[in-house]
């Protein structure tokens, strides 16, 4: 299959890894990925804290891109994906909206149609690609390996319509993780918010929410966690030295983006999943599992 | 459950005369969608991760925006604290988008011009819709140096701040994970036509 590919900002910078992998990963499993032609910042949680309008207008140029090269958009970041997908479901029922989106656009040479759809990767390996492909696909399968499923917030709320997980209880990654041979930690945190949205705002805030995560999976024997959030990354990979030095406390929990893990897998080196750009050390994990690097 | 039991008002009198009736229909036009329909049961206050540091609860604030208790809501720390992770919002029993009206009560806080000591929020959102706009893309290290001279205020207390944070800004360098020169989008142009038409169809609509 192929896809429209809108990576966002994030994967751009701060989440260089979490790219690299997606990009890796989905080639094995044969979903062809096409960038969509100069995509803009989908404006995050900060454009419907400024201006609504401007929060509908920022991703719809985005998805009227895609709908020009005919693809569905492939969208990794839960925060580009639910932006993305809450303008285009919206736009798609209400034609009013629509049209009050398209007015925004006059002047340019934009049309937008809410034509196409907006999926996540998550999505894309359950339901098009298939969890027994995937496991075909496993090279190195990940035994002994404790690992935390966190879902963070918007990869699965607010609900979706015909949504591939549940708001309340989503086990898609568990499911991938069961997969790759490794063992998901039953975390009853699973989708409490790590405060990563604070992070610039109100730290403090951040490091209290994000450590009580730790806790709990230190507490239930994890070796790793993983996340499909850039956001989350940067507060539970990036600033976790920060949260040891606020409770004098040693975490050294290494978190892997999902598709960093599912690449380890797949057998594919640790290089081109990016797995020396984590800041939490994953030298342990790349030891264990990694093929020999190139 | 004690540290928020503490926090709960102590009992006042609304005076009607300090409401703005016109309110729940300007936080709805800003994205607040449906407020009104409220039924004040408090599941919003009970799965919210950062009620601890607020100074009005979610329900709270929804009582406080349907009565129009205007300058209230758009000075309380609460709205700022919503991290946006949807739980209220996924669990409120009448559907009310509690997300997307704390996000509408930023947008009109921030449109006010509100100021609140200590609160960082709207230098935030300020800062990234700015480079958002102009280049098309985020680019980290301008909105670090944006975000400190904004919330700051001044320039001394910009370089403390941005010295605080130097050393994890040099582990994303030494990573290659922030950029040096910002991307800009070829058809930046597009985006500020985009943003005169919003802000004609708004002075259209008043």
């Amino acid at each position: 299959m192929k896809i429209g590919y809108y990576p966002g900002c994030s994967l751009e910078a701060t989440a260089k890894e979490y790219d690299m992998s997606t990009r890796e990963i989905l080639k094995e499993l044969d979903v062809e990925l096409e960038e969509l032609d100069d995509w803009n910042c989908c404006g995050a949680s900060a454009a419907y804290s400024t201006d609504y309008m401007l929060s509908l207008a920022l991703p719809a140029r985005n998805i009227a891109i895609a709908e020009k090269a005919g693809l569905d958009v492939l969208a990794p970041c839960p925060e580009c994906y639910v932006r993305l997908w809450k303008t285009n479901d919206a736009a798609k029922e209400d034609p009013k909206l629509l049209e009050k989106i398209n007015k925004t656009f006059k002047g340019t040479d934009l049309e937008y149609k809410a034509s196409v759809d907006i999926r996540h990767p998550v999505d894309i390996i359950l339901n098009d690609v298939g969890l027994e492909k995937l496991k075909e696909k496993v090279k190195k399968p990940l035994t002994d390996l404790r690992v935390v499923p966190y879902y963070g917030c918007v990869l699965v709320r607010p609900p979706r319509k015909n949504s591939f997980d549940s708001a309340e209880n989503p086990t898609s990654l568990d499911k991938i993780i069961s997969t790759v041979g490794a063992t998901p930690v039953d975390f009853p945190m699973k989708t409490k918010c790590c405060g990563a949205p604070l992070i610039l705002a109100d730290e403090d805030v951040m490091i209290k929410l994000a450590d009580a995560l730790f806790s709990k999976a230190k507490e239930l024997g994890a070796d790793c966690m993983i996340t499909a959030c850039p956001l989350c990354h940067m507060g539970l990979d990036g600033k976790q030295t920060s949260i040891e030095k606020a409770y004098d406390k040693k975490i050294d929990m290494p978190v892997l983006y999902f598709t960093q893990l599912i690449g380890l897998a797949l057998g594919i080196s640790h290089k081109k999943l990016g797995l020396d750009k984590n800041l939490v050390s994953t030298s342990k994990l790349v030891k264990s599992f990694s093929a020999a690097p190139k | 459950m004690a540290e928020v039991m503490a926090q709960v008002v102590p009992q006042q009198t609304i005076k009607l005369k300090d409401c703005d009736p016109n309110f729940v229909k300007e936080v709805i036009k800003a994205g607040g969608k449906n407020a009104h329909i409220c039924f004040q049961c408090g599941t919003c206050t009970a799965g919210c991760p950062t009620v601890y540091a607020m100074d009005y609860t979610p329900r709270q604030i929804l009582r406080m925006v349907n009565l129009g208790m205007k300058d209230k809501v758009l000075q309380s720390g609460t709205i700022w604290l919503c991290a946006s992770c949807y739980t209220c919002q996924s669990r409120c029993p009448r559907g009310v988008e509690i997300t997307s009206l704390m996000g509408a009560l930023k947008s009109l806080a921030i449109k006010e011009g509100v100021d609140v000591k200590n609160i960082k929020g709207p230098a935030f959102y300020n800062s990234f819709i700015d480079i958002a706009m102009s280049n098309g893309r985020m680019f980290e290290p301008m909105l670090f140096l944006k975000f400190a001279m904004k919330s700051e205020g001044s320039l001394t207390g910009a370089a403390k701040a941005m010295m605080k944070d130097a050393p994890f800004g040099m582990k994303l360098v030494m990573k290659g994970k922030m950029a040096f020169v910002p991307h800009k989008i070829k058809q930046s142009k597009q985006l500020k036509t985009i943003y005169e038409n919003i802000k004609k169809m708004e002075g259209e609509s008043e």
